[in-house]
């Protein structure tokens, strides 16, 4: 790094307030704060995503893979650093999701076969597990890019380095890498032209960072649950927020607001903790959104606050305890029914992403449903544990989701059943499959006929783009709105109607006779009914169909058959 | 050969060229330490010539590109995960520069390699 490391530790005194041996425990805390500071960060590495389809990638990969090694290291009782490593390593290894989680648990394994079984990290023997940390993960591809997580770890080591010139202590040693990794993090778009181009740094590297800073912020009694950042506004989920509720926490404000002077983020969320839960902010070009819990007593404050910082430009208030009343009532409306498979039938396990999809699922003789979509792969043991315990040793699965069917391929290779994988890779060529199930039906044949049925219906998607891009000679601006036909990017729209009319035109919509519409969670039913009357007076001669999906991300999936 | 049409004639691309693009994102893929010859006779050839495609293969029905890939990947890490990472990169990075959509992406995972031993 270019700044001399004694002038940096010398001018910034050490702000470390809890110290501890760094022996098994010491290393199982540290990483318990790296996980749970990546964790409320996760929605601002997941906003990092190149590809601009909104799905959880990289944050949440790798929230995964340090929670399987935190699940690893939960029952061991080992007090030796380097045993405790081992076993952090293995875990990630385990737990290993998408491409950072796999290098993340490779800087693991070197970091553990450094301090082999040495009982206390000191600080001499922390910046070799780093260095050996930084050759392994090296090592495991043939040529290494670099404006990635690769790069974040190599400089972390090399500050580690040069903070053993100047400190012993592995907590000053940690003080020192911090900055030196967001550093890093800074500078990948210079380093890897794709994220230049897309306008963000590299997701895998700033994952890291977070969990380096999660353990600094830890050891300086600083707060790991509330965010020191504000997300893309377009990142921000709302909705997720409403599972989380406290006691006490009762009201709801959601504030857009143009500040004054540029917001103070570390005061700003000082400020507000003082007042509430479940604070989020978004930014977009000069415009902040916060979203707030707060108690009765404490009902007006935000209001104020915001007030006092600028321009409101909008404020939305809801009492929550009225709004949980509501949507538990909504779902218990309408349960999912399964159909119960016989012994010797074919059950077929369907991955939804949501209720409205997995209810007509369920409706055509689906066994068994497994939430899962653009956003959230399931495991390949929660596919297995849907239909090991059916009566039936003959099962089929569509994935629905091209990111699924290796899982669904994997779960295929681990059971004794007879299991076919039907490599649907959308919900409507999923539902194609479904109406030629035949459940006493000859295995073989069956399967086959629900194979054929995939080419015969064209599926369709409408999203919101997370980010500018330009792909396949669609340019898209972050937050229009885009159409995928048969998943590949086919048009860019400022509205979903536009978007839906624009895909109905690329997929050869009057060639067709059937349209059907699932509307997602972020449409109402009101909605959905005003697009579909323009689709009818576009398309008068197609049948048109219209059931609520509920699924996240998508306004819209579309089939035409 | 994957073919496209336009007003003022039509563009073919050999499987050659795409393979040589996959090739080249699967070098780059994390996990994945090398590319390997499908059969015996590939690996001999390979003795002979350098092939920057081999470890590739590209079939084409006229309408769909299937990728083949096969790979060695670094012992040590979770093969499920450097497998499919692999097949979305190729997948991506094709579609990127072909501006089609492939077909299926299958990855053939034909040895390990043992760097380090824990």
């Amino acid at each position: 790094m270019e700044s001399d490391p004694k002038k940096t530790l010398l001018n910034t005194p050490s702000r470390i307030v809890h110290r501890f041996p760094l022996d098994g425990t010491g290393l199982k805390r540290l990483t318990e704060a790296g996980l749970a500071w990546l964790r409320t960060n996760q929605q601002v590495v997941n906003a990092l995503n190149v590809f601009p389809v909104p799905d959880g990638d990289t944050g949440t990969n790798m929230v995964l893979t340090m929670q399987a090694a935190i699940d690893e290291i939960s029952r061991v009782k080992e007090n030796n650093a380097g045993k405790m490593a081992h076993a952090i390593a293995h875990g990630a290894l385990m737990g290993a999701r998408g491409n950072s989680g796999v290098i993340l648990s490779q800087l693991w394994r070197g970091f553990a076969r450094e301090l082999d079984s040495l009982e206390l990290v000191d600080g001499e023997s922390l910046v070799r597990a780093f260095r050996t940390a930084r050759d392994t993960a090296y090592k495991g591809v043939v040529r290494p890019v670099e404006g990635t997580i690769l790069t974040v770890a190599k400089d972390i080591a090399a500050a580690a380095e040069e903070a053993l010139k100047v400190t012993q202590d592995p907590f000053e040693i940690l003080e020192f890498i911090v900055p030196a990794g967001e550093l890093s993090v800074q500078k990948t778009p210079e380093l890897l032209p794709v994220l230049k181009e897309a306008g963000v740094v590299d997701s895998g590297g700033k994952g890291l960072f977070f969990i380096f800073e999660g353990m600094l912020r830890y050891v300086q009694g600083l707060s790991l649950e509330v965010s020191t950042v504000a997300v893309p506004l377009s990142a921000m989920k709302l909705e997720e927020t409403m599972e989380s509720i406290e006691p006490g926490q009762d009201f709801e404000w959601v504030i857009d607001f143009r500040p004054h002077t540029p917001l103070q983020i570390d005061t700003f969320y000082s400020d507000l903790e003082e007042m509430g839960t479940s604070i989020q902010l978004g930014e977009g070009e000069g415009i902040y959104r916060l979203h707030i819990h707060v108690p009765e007593n404490k009902r007006d404050l935000p209001l104020h606050y915001t007030f006092s910082l600028g321009t409101v430009t909008k404020a939305t208030f809801e009492n929550l305890i009225d709004q949980m009343d509501q949507s538990a009532g909504k779902s218990h409306n309408h349960p999912v029914v399964l159909t119960p498979v016989k012994n010797g039938e074919i059950a077929v396990v369907a991955v939804s992403p949501g209720d409205g999809i997995g209810r007509v699922f369920a409706s055509l003789g689906a066994a068994a449903i497994v939430q899962g979509g653009q956003s959230m792969n399931p495991s390949t043991q929660e596919l297995l544990q849907a239909f090991e315990n059916l009566p039936t040793d003959k099962v089929i699965i569509l994935p629905n989701n091209k990111n699924i069917i290796p899982t669904a391929e994997a779960a295929a290779e681990l059971t004794a059943k007879h299991l076919a994988v039907i490599p649907s890779k959308t919900i409507p060529q999923g539902l194609a499959a479904m109406m030629r199930l035949i459940p006493d039906g000859d295995f073989v044949s069956v399967v086959d006929e629900m194979k054929s049925s995939l080419d015969e219906i064209q599926s369709g998607e409408i999203t919101t783009a997370t980010r500018s891009v330009e792909i396949d000679n669609v340019e898209v601006k972050e937050g229009q709105i885009i159409a995928l036909h048969n998943g590949k990017l086919v048009y860019a729209s400022e509205s979903i109607e536009d978007a839906c009319l624009g895909l109905l035109e690329k997929a050869g919509t009057e060639d067709y006779e059937l349209i059907t519409l699932f509307y997602g969670d972020t449409i109402n039913q009101r909605e959905a009914n005003r697009i579909a009357d323009i689709i009818r007076t576009k398309y008068p001669d197609q049948e048109l169909e219209i059931q609520e999906g509920s699924q996240p991300h998508y306004h819209f999936i579309i089939s035409i058959e | 050969m994957s073919e496209d049409t336009t007003p003022i004639g039509s563009i073919h691309v050999s499987p050659r060229a795409i393979a040589t693009i996959a090739y080249h994102a699967a070098r780059q893929s994390y996990g994945v330490v090398g590319l390997a010859p499908k059969n015996f006779m590939d690996g001999l050839a390979q003795v002979v010539v350098k092939d920057p495609t081999h470890g590739i293969e590209i079939t084409y029905d006229g309408e769909e590109v299937n990728i083949d890939l096969y790979i060695v990947i670094e012992y040590g890490t979770r093969i499920k995960s450097v497998a499919t990472s692999v097949a979305n990169t190729v997948r991506f990075q094709v579609e990127k520069a072909l501006g089609m959509p492939v077909n299926e992406v299958n990855v053939h995972v034909q040895n390990l390699r043992i760097s380090d031993i824990d």
